[in-house]
């Protein structure tokens, strides 16, 4: 009997389908130059939520509205800031004037000229209360926003267009990010005209900006088309006729229809990760990028026992991250810190917990707890997530702590970890705004961001002191180290157990040519070409 | 369903047949779940490879090779067994509590009591299960007490509907008009005089609502709705690993195997008895 079903499983571990090839096309060749024309075929698993810049702040929303839209100034391929609707700045000694000169010859897709006036319009319609925009807050340092928000002055004060190709801001308060900020698709420069046309809610649907492409058709819940903008400031771009997004493909679907050659950008799921890493027809189609983010086990500081450091620490030492890891095809490096590797500010040595759950024991002891409690881990439903639960209930069991997991939507997972008495524990990950740390310590761990991203709520006034002090500084040689001073002794009051810093992954038809991952964005295609 | 299901199966021989092979499947599981932590030396939960790097094939150590967490497959689907046995029995005896005592009561009753019963089993009925199943369970904080309760809570129609069909066609039998007129109480006569009539129709009842409880809780745990983590469940087994289908057949496979075997043994079993009470009545 044994024998048998030994030998039926031999048979079915034989019947494994091979890995087909990649989808054929030509190969690269040295001498080849871009060549314009064609569609690229993208794949999605779920709608775009919008393509209003003031609204999106999710990937989704921002890979279409960068096609569409332009910024004053922009990233190049890693994290530093570029010039893109403005040629050039100038930044006042104080650091509290910024004058833009924006580049001439820019229209809308509707053929009108882009302005200074055009610039100032955008940003006072995101900050406009009833548009509810939640990229309002980074723009908040404006001189003059109180005034405007309340109904008291007309225009945001700090926003000036001396001339049709100049606008110039004044912060209320030195704000080291200022042009990070303007690089977010918040900023996207819209067309007053159309937004006055279709409305604010129209303007979600039918979105007009000076971006390389345009929008053809959307077909909710099916697909998206954009066809290349004529108009465009960057002559000769895009190489691309235009691009085509087909919705409701889930990671698996999207790669059998990348195998078919039906789809020119997929992921590459969990399952099929070993054998395609491992082939070498796929390896040249692979892409890969380091993020910066962090995925971490949030610990609810406002909930007994997580109120206690010496529980939290217990924590730190029980979770066995290298498994973890593991466990996602090792597609990333353990976390030992908040900050990610690429991060101004990263220093390895910053204070960490070795994986001892023999010492993790011993502090829960001294915690009164040693003989184990229970509680409830929150986390996303997807597969992903619910092997990373089972790995740390089984890490948290061996120090004799009882874990539940509470599989929910995401969106569900995100308002639940706002409000202090619900989840205990909860499986989060984080993805920088911009390349500073203070958008990983202050937006997450000051305690004034308890309520939005807090979710820890954690609270140290002596953190917050740090942090406070570190903001307005300009000087990297003074702002970083009080970070970092800030990041250590988070670590040792140990609100999160940093899991690992996600690598991410993507595979190309072979026809597609010039495809980057970028550490801060979805990838930008007006440069992405097809090879005949 | 009972009749087409006796024409069905054709000559006695061979259903007596069918019946031994279900009574062997079903003691088959019901052995490997009682003695689960003797055919296994793993914990089902416990995460055995020193490093995961996919799962592995079967042999060795492992004889049905491990999952995409690392566990070893053979103990989880022997504990599987375990799930299986509990949720689907729990959830059999809480439909056969709540359908046999509203078809007693309303057979026996009869007039308002009975249109006023069959009327919620008719609304039980014309709500699209797989949707309540799907509300009640996610409601409800998933454990190995509720789902068994949803789907309990769901599937007494049948037993409902059937037993007042038999108390109808036995009330007016002569003893249980002789019961009445020596003055035995309306429990008294439900109970020892009805009941017994009604039984050899309850368990054949019983074996098949076993198998559906079974492919239920199967079902619902596929779709993410069954018993907690890491419990292992053979729908939960099937539903984690089904994008390994091209990479790792046998994970998928053999759990699916598995609940096909439990819902056919009790099947076969509930028909053999069918088949094998008829012919002691006839």
């Amino acid at each position: 009997m044994r024998a048998g079903l030994l030998a039926a499983c031999v048979l079915l571990a034989a019947c494994a389908v091979p890995l087909d090839p990649p989808p054929s096309g030509p190969p690269a060749r040295p001498d080849e130059v871009p060549r314009p024309g064609g569609t690229l075929r993208l794949g999605a698993a779920e709608d775009v939520h919008t393509l209003d810049p003031a609204i999106g702040y999710d990937t989704g929303s921002w890979a279409f509205e960068q096609m569409l839209f332009n910024t004053l100034v922009d990233y190049d391929e890693g994290t530093t800031i570029v010039p893109e609707l403005a040629e050039s700045w100038e930044v006042s000694p104080d650091g509290l004037h910024f004058a833009f000169t924006l580049r001439s010859g820019v229209r809308f897709s509707s053929g009108r000229a882009l302005a200074a006036a055009d610039v100032k319009y955008s940003l006072e319609r995101l900050l406009r209360p009833a548009l509810h925009s939640p990229g309002a807050e980074f723009f908040a340092g404006l001189a003059g926003v109180d005034e405007y928000v309340h109904g008291r002055s007309p225009e945001v004060r700090g926003i000036t267009t001396p001339a049709a190709n100049r606008v110039e801001f004044a912060l209320a308060a030195v704000d080291p990010l200022f042009l990070h900020k303007l690089a977010m698709p918040f900023a996207s420069v819209v067309d007053r005209e159309a937004v006055e046309r279709v409305g604010d809610l129209g303007f979600r649907r039918q979105p007009v900006g000076s971006g390389a492409f345009v929008l053809a058709e959307w077909v909710e819940g099916q697909r998206m088309r954009l066809a290349r903008n004529p108009l465009y400031f960057r002559s000769g771009l895009p190489y691309l006729d235009g691009i085509e997004v087909t919705v409701g493909l889930s990671d698996q679907l999207g790669w059998f229809k990348y195998q078919r050659g039906e789809i020119d950008i997929s992921g590459v799921p969990s399952a099929e990760f070993a054998r395609v890493v491992a082939d070498a027809r796929y390896q040249p189609l692979l892409l890969e990028r380091t993020t910066l983010r962090t995925q971490y086990l949030g610990l609810n500081c406002a909930l007994p026992p997580f109120d206690q450091a010496a529980v939290r620490q217990a924590m730190n030492m029980a979770v066995n991250k290298q498994r973890l890891l593991d466990l996602i095809d090792g597609r990333g490096v353990v976390a030992t810190t908040i900050l990610p590797p690429d991060m101004p500010g990263y220093d390895s040595s910053t204070l960490s917990y070795p994986f001892d759950p023999a010492g993790a024991r011993a502090r829960l002891e001294a915690a009164g707890l040693g003989h184990g409690f229970a509680t409830t881990l929150w986390a996303s439903r997807d597969e992903g997530s619910m092997r990373l639960g089972q790995s740390l209930q089984q890490d948290l069991r061996a120090i004799g702590v009882e874990l539940a997991l509470k599989p929910v939507d995401f969106p569900t997972l995100i308002e639940a970890v706002r409000h202090p008495g619900m989840a205990p524990l909860f499986l989060l990950g984080w993805e920088a705004d911009f390349p500073d740390p203070s958008n990983f310590l202050i937006v997450l761990l000051h305690s004034r961001s308890r309520g939005t991203n807090n979710n820890a709520f954690y609270a140290n006034p002596e953190v917050d002191r740090l942090l406070d002090e570190a903001e307005p500084l300009l000087e990297p040689g003074r702002r970083l180290p009080l970070f970092h001073d800030a990041e250590v002794m988070i670590m040792r009051d140990a609100p999160w157990v940093p899991l690992f810093h996600p690598v991410g992954f993507a595979i190309r038809h072979p026809r597609v040519r010039n495809y980057q991952l970028h550490p801060l964005r979805p990838s930008r295609v007006e440069t992405v070409w097809l090879a005949g | 369903m009972a009749e087409a299901a006796l024409r069905g199966l054709g000559s006695r021989r061979r259903s007596r047949r069918l019946f031994a092979a279900g009574m062997i499947l079903v003691g088959g599981l019901g052995l490997v779940a009682a003695a689960a932590p003797w055919l296994t030396s793993y914990d089902p939960d416990a995460i055995v490879v020193a490093h995961y790097a996919g799962p592995l094939p079967p042999g060795g150590a492992h004889p049905l090779g491990t999952d995409t967490l690392g566990r070893d497959v053979w103990a989880r689907l022997a504990y599987g067994a375990r799930t299986s046995l509990f949720v689907g029995g729990l959830a059999m005896a809480l439909s056969l509590g709540i359908g046999v005592t509203v078809g007693l009561v309303g057979g026996y009753f009869g007039g308002a009591v009975d249109t006023a019963l069959m009327w919620l089993v008719d609304l039980v009925l014309t709500m699209p299960t797989l949707l309540l199943l799907i509300v009640l369970a996610a409601v409800l904080p998933p454990s190995l007490l509720t789902i068994p309760l949803v789907i309990g809570v769901v599937g007494w129609t049948t037993f409902a509907r059937t037993v007042r069909g038999e108390v109808l066609s036995l009330r007016e039998r002569d003893y249980l008009l002789a019961a009445r007129a020596l003055g035995a109480s309306h429990g008294r006569i439900m109970l020892r005089h009805l009941l017994p009539g009604v039984l050899p129709g309850v368990v054949v009842l019983a074996a098949l609502g076993m198998s559906g409880a079974i492919g239920i809780d199967a079902g619902l745990s596929y779709l993410g709705l069954g018993v907690p983590l890491p419990t292992p469940s053979w729908g939960r087994m099937v539903s984690e690993v089904q994008t390994y289908f091209a990479v790792a057949p046998w994970l998928v496979v053999l759990p699916g195997v598995a609940v096909s075997l439990a819902v056919i043994g009790f099947n076969l079993v509930g028909y053999g008895l069918i088949d094998l009470l008829g012919e002691r009545r006839g």
